[in-house]
């Protein structure tokens, strides 16, 4: 088939029909794992709750008006996993206690995180920039705070374009994540 | 008429040399450089189709008027990214070089323009321009190695 830019012949056909036929189960693919990215991101909804961290998207994190008690706090759930054994931990950049790293700061880009002390703990509270504050969460003393970026390559100045692949995650002192 | 100095005289050969080893350079660059642009633009569409297609939850923050979180941005991220499959594959395997590169471009402008309302210019967006100043050679670039035959 000969066209004004180039030719595509019969190989050419059939090669391009293949890739889109993997492309299709690529999408099917995707579209099965559509609920949750490679964290448990700031822009989705949490895949597993008890393996990854939840979802914890500051404006969206849900309706509740009263702070969360977490990490200890009476009634508290249980530690889950070793944030050191779970996939996005190369990606899990420090940020309390301690002054964070370049790295950590630059893996903040787009994202407003607080963390206050507080006389019985810590107060956590996270949002998009441009975007009102979530509730606060509080966790007792001893905790570490986590920020999340799987892909430095999406932020530019104080923008990030893809909130899909950010997240915030709290552990305990033995690194097993809480929330 | 004068004698050439004997320095100059050593120097000739080395300079001959240094010259045919340049102008050797330059034909295999001119002959393949758009093959390798080709080709690695390819692989940068490559890439991020891949990826959009298995990870749509990573790229629908960049669909333009969308929430996020819609099913609507995801199904875009999906066909955005399969559409840059088979883009790839097309430039990767030489079909229809100029026209697939023109859609490329169009793509990419659609991108870039969409980055810089929304955020202006950017490093970010600037690495898209330069991407997209690729696609548009390649529009241009008529003599291509490495293709599929037929």
């Amino acid at each position: 088939m000969r066209m004004r830019f180039g030719s595509v012949g019969p190989a050419g056909l059939g090669l391009l029909a293949a890739t889109g036929v993997v492309g299709l189960v690529l999408a099917g693919h995707g579209w099965a794992h559509r609920a949750g990215g490679a964290l448990g991101s700031l822009g989705g909804r949490a895949a597993a709750a008890n393996v990854a961290p939840p979802a914890t998207r500051g404006p969206a994190v849900g309706p509740a008006a009263a702070p969360s008690a977490h990490a200890g706090s009476p009634g508290a759930r249980a530690p889950g996993p070793l944030l050191a054994s779970q996939p996005f931990a190369p990606y899990a950049f420090a940020i309390w206690p301690g002054t964070p790293s370049v790295a950590a700061k630059a893996a903040l880009t787009g994202l407003s995180v607080n963390v206050h002390r507080l006389t019985s703990g810590l107060s956590v509270t996270a949002a998009v920039n441009g975007q009102q504050s979530g509730p606060a969460h509080f966790y007792l003393h001893g905790v570490r705070v986590y920020v999340l970026e799987a892909a430095m390559g999406d932020d530019s100045g104080s923008s990030d374009y893809n909130l899909g692949d950010d997240g915030l995650v709290v552990t305990d002192a033995q690194g097993r994540i809480i929330s | 008429m004068s004698t050439p100095r004997p320095a100059a005289a050593a120097r000739a050969p080395r300079a001959v040399a240094r010259s045919g080893w340049l102008t050797a350079a330059t034909e295999i660059a001119a002959a393949w450089a758009p093959t390798a642009g080709r080709v690695l633009l390819g692989l940068v569409l490559a890439w991020f189709g891949y990826h959009e297609l298995v990870q749509p939850a990573l790229w629908t923050g960049y669909v333009p008027g969308f929430n996020a979180t819609s099913t609507a941005a995801v199904i875009l991220v999906l066909a955005h990214g399969w559409a840059l499959l088979v883009l790839a594959v097309a430039l990767i395997a030489g079909i229809w070089v100029r026209g697939t590169a023109a859609v490329v471009a169009l793509l990419l402008a659609q991108i870039v323009i969409w980055l810089t309302i929304k955020a202006g210019l950017s490093d970010l967006t600037l690495r898209d321009v330069g991407v997209l100043g690729l696609s548009l050679c390649m529009t241009g670039t008529a003599e291509q190695r490495f293709v599929l035959a037929s």
